[in-house]
């Protein structure tokens, strides 16, 4: 940890490369004066689109690639500079990179780590039994790599990057190529491996989903920059003020005309309403709605959380 | 040490996994080998001797290449594709451990068709060598400092890529010094001899140590210690900039 | 037949994409030439300047032109198609209205044309600073012809033994003992001519022997025409051959699956 109890602590971290010679000399500001603190035990999120820096974002903080300006400190340690012994305690997962060795099953993958992490024999065997109930994992580590499917494959991925027991877990979109079920049950690891242990966990990601079920708190960066960084409820609650009313309907009903409300959907059997909840109440238009229509079913919904996101990178470059 | 031993250990097991596949690679390379004797017998069946050497002597350095050659791109598979890993960030995984970058990327992986070298070039020295006490301890002296001036050699083009291009160095290297290696550096006069001695040392790799098994000269065997050493550094000192320069991502943006 | 024309066409453009593979090869062919011909010349040196007959200035060219029909094809041509089988891309390839080895060898013959176009021009280059022209040049003309029948007979035959991996899957380590047969009894490395006699006659009768013997006599001053003949024969029969192999491996695809 570092001395001021920081898991990560990111000042003015900037990034540029430089390719090309003379006439074709590119220079490409992958990250720009981003700033970021995460304490132990949070579970973030680092979203943005393709090419907003996420990948070099990550591979500074775990010391792949050094900072071109800034101050970084990861568990009190510069991570470009003390590669080795940050390694020790930090475990990565990065989705399309394998730490298993395809051939053997991942228990000798394991013992490889093990013996590079220097966990005596003993311990590691510990170890792994822990790790085969926290992730559901036994019935696999014995079958060589080559036969796990992909979403197999993940859990036993994770269990490798936890075997030294890290403090922190930087995963560089993990879920990417699983099927929904897999994708599914990976986030709940994730979670589970969080509350259980402890564990910080940093995560980027495309996918939506990832933020929704895994993380508590969100940054999304773009072009390079950090344009968001608060809690996913408060992303939910802040940015769009709208709520979406959903109607079930016994039968027709007559069309509804109310202010700051916008019809998305009308049929026989069901409606969709969006509140514009700057100009109207929520609690109104539920009034209205259940003296003039036959429902049978109301709920009420935050707006999907794509729409939010998709608002935050569409705003202007700060 | 205990890390790298147990990478050693994984990827000797990687490699005979599939046991079949094992064999099929080892024997392929035998045949290739015997095929290369067959050449050399029929050579110099027809043509006596030439500059100094003959089939016995040539057979010596066919020897010392193989299991040289084997046990480089055989155990320390990893160092012919060093320049390929550069271009497309296939070091990243490396980084990601606790380890030293250069020595466990050495060990990460055996190549099973070169094992089938190490144990040609053993058997044929065996067999047509003349393994008294002292030639055979010449023999695996000079295959040791064989193969450390090969890691070298192919260290260093390798790494070229972390500086520039996306590994054609590194593949002009290694087909270069490979192609030479198979013949007595003795035949090459003027310019192309000053290169295999030199830039692609070849002669190093395999003439010199077999001419060494046959005659012994103490110079010519500090030399080749000399050169030996002279490369591995060349290669780690390349390694180890390139390596600097991949971290700070300039040779990435191809990826 | 268009269909022929474009897939040569785009072998030789995807060729000329990848141009520093070119010259990675052309590198590679040239000291390969370089090796061997010093070597040879070495011999024939100790042996009162020849060597069963070729002199020199002979050997020079005769290896330089079969090194440069070896190595106009990727050398690890087995393997590649190998896995081709093994992988399933051949059973995709199913899917097309044109043979599926039709299509390879043309692809193939552009690729090899693009190759050629850098290589040929290099080895005459060296051999002409090192040796000079050859004693009969109207071998050379011949020689044209053959390099391109060489080519093809060897594809043809190496896609005729990689077939065998439609049925025996390790079909692709084959390349090693293909290469190994082409560099001895093929006449790559060592003309047909200094090899001992038994061994001679059995390479007089296989294949072997077109796929670059052939070219490399001819220009090496030899004015033979009937060689030209042996690999048009040689090119029929391991057509037939590679073709009957294709066809029923493609059957067996159909009825085992990919």
């Amino acid at each position: 940890m570092g001395a001021n109890g920081l898991g990560i602590d990111v000042t003015g971290l900037s990034k540029t490369f430089v390719s090309g010679r003379r006439a074709k000399r590119r220079v490409v500001e992958a990250v720009r004066d981003i700033s970021l603190q995460v304490e132990a035990g949070e579970r973030l999120a680092y979203i943005g689109p393709n090419g907003a820096g996420k990948s070099t974002s990550i591979k500074i903080l775990t010391g792949i690639l050094h900072a071109s300006a800034g101050d970084v400190r990861v568990l009190g340690l510069v991570p470009w500079k003390e590669r080795r012994q940050l390694a020790r305690r930090i475990g990565t997962l990065f989705g399309q990179r394998s730490q298993l060795w395809f051939e053997l099953t991942p228990h000798q993958s394991f013992r490889m780590l093990a013996a590079i992490h220097r966990i005596d024999k003993a311990d590691a065997a510990a170890r792994v039994a822990e790790l085969a109930e926290l992730l559901d994992a036994g019935d696999l580590f014995d079958e060589p790599v080559r036969t796990l499917s992909l979403g197999q494959r993940m859990r036993c991925e994770l269990a490798a990057c936890m075997l030294h027991r890290p403090d922190i877990l930087f995963l560089d979109e993990p879920t990417i190529g699983l099927d929904l079920l897999a994708k599914q049950l990976f986030r709940d690891l994730l979670v589970r491996v969080n509350e259980e242990r402890g564990t910080t966990i940093f995560l980027t990601s495309h996918d939506v989903a990832d933020v929704e079920q895994v993380a508590q708190r969100v940054v999304v960066v773009n072009h390079g920059s950090v344009i968001y960084d608060d809690s996913v409820a408060a992303m939910r609650r802040t940015l769009l003020a709208t709520k979406i009313i959903d109607v079930g309907l016994l039968n027709g009903a007559d069309a509804l005309a109310l202010e700051g409300v916008t019809v998305l959907k009308h049929t026989a059997n069901g409606a969709k309403l969006v509140v514009d909840t700057t100009a109207q109440s929520v609690r109104h238009v539920l009034d209205v709605v259940l003296e003039v229509w036959p429902v049978s079913d109301i709920s009420v919904v935050d707006p999907p959380l794509e729409d939010v996101i998709a608002e935050i990178y569409g705003a202007p470059r700060a | 040490m205990r890390g790298f031993l147990a990478t050693l250990r994984a990827a000797g097991a990687e490699a005979f996994a599939n046991r079949r596949s094992f064999w099929i690679q080892v024997s392929s390379m035998v045949v290739n080998d015997l095929g290369w004797v067959a050449f050399w017998v029929i050579f110099y069946n027809r043509v006596g001797s030439v500059r100094g050497w003959d089939a016995d002597r040539t057979l010596l350095l066919l020897a010392v290449f193989a299991t040289s050659a084997g046990l480089v791109l055989g155990l320390f598979a990893n160092v012919r594709w060093i320049g390929q890993m550069a271009a497309d960030g296939g070091l990243d995984a490396v980084l990601s451990l606790p380890v030293a970058p250069l020595s466990h990327l050495l060990v990460r992986r055996i190549s099973s068709v070169n094992v089938g070298d190490i144990m040609f070039g053993l058997v044929l020295f065996a067999v047509t060598g003349t393994p008294t006490p002292t030639r055979t301890a010449i023999y695996l002296v000079g295959v040791v400092a064989s193969s450390t001036l090969l890691v070298g050699f192919l260290l260093a083009t390798q790494s070229l890529a972390f500086f520039a291009g996306r590994g054609e160095t590194g593949e002009m290297g290694f087909n270069a010094i490979l192609l030479l290696a198979n013949y007595p550096a003795d035949m090459f006069t003027g310019m192309q001899k000053l290169v295999v001695f030199t830039a692609v040392p070849a002669a190093f790799v395999s003439a010199v140590p077999a001419r060494l098994v046959d005659e012994f000269d103490p110079l010519r065997a500090v030399e080749m210690l000399g050169a030996a050493a002279g490369f591995a550094a060349l290669g780690w000192a390349v390694f180890t900039i390139g390596l600097r320069r991949y971290s700070s991502g300039s040779v990435w943006t191809q990826a | 037949m268009s269909w022929f024309a474009t897939a040569v066409r785009t072998g030789a453009r995807q060729m000329y994409a990848s141009w520093p593979a070119l010259v990675v090869s052309a590198f590679f062919y040239l000291v390969v030439v370089t090796a061997v011909t010093t070597l040879w010349r070495a011999g024939a040196a100790a042996n009162d300047g020849h060597v069963a007959g070729y002199t020199a200035t002979m050997l020079t060219w005769y290896l330089a032109t079969s090194e440069a029909s070896i190595l106009g094809l990727s050398f690890r041509m087995i393997e590649e198609v190998g896995d081709d089988i093994a992988s399933g891309s051949v059973a995709t390839e199913l899917l097309r209205p044109v043979s599926v080895l039709g299509i390879r060898i043309a692809t193939e013959i552009g690729r090899a044309v693009a190759r050629l176009s850098v290589l040929v021009p290099a080895g005459a280059a060296l051999c002409l600073v090192t040796v000079g022209p050859p004693p009969h040049p109207a071998g050379l003309l011949l020689a044209v012809p053959a390099v391109l029948l060489a080519l093809t007979t060897n594809m043809l035959l190496q896609h005729a033994v990689a077939g065998m991996s439609f049925w025996i899957r390790d079909a692709r380590s084959g390349w090693f003992l293909y290469q190994k047969l082409v560099f001895i009894l093929g006449g790559m490395l060592v003309p047909l001519e200094v090899l001992p006699a038994a061994l001679r006659h059995v390479a007089e009768v296989l294949p072997f022997a077109a796929v670059a013997y052939v070219p490399a006599r001819l220009a090496s001053g030899h004015v033979e025409p009937e060689l030209l003949a042996v690999q048009l024969g040689w090119s029929v029969v391991t057509g037939v051959v590679a073709s009957l192999v294709f066809a029923a491996g493609e059957r067996r695809l159909q009825v085992v699956g990919g």
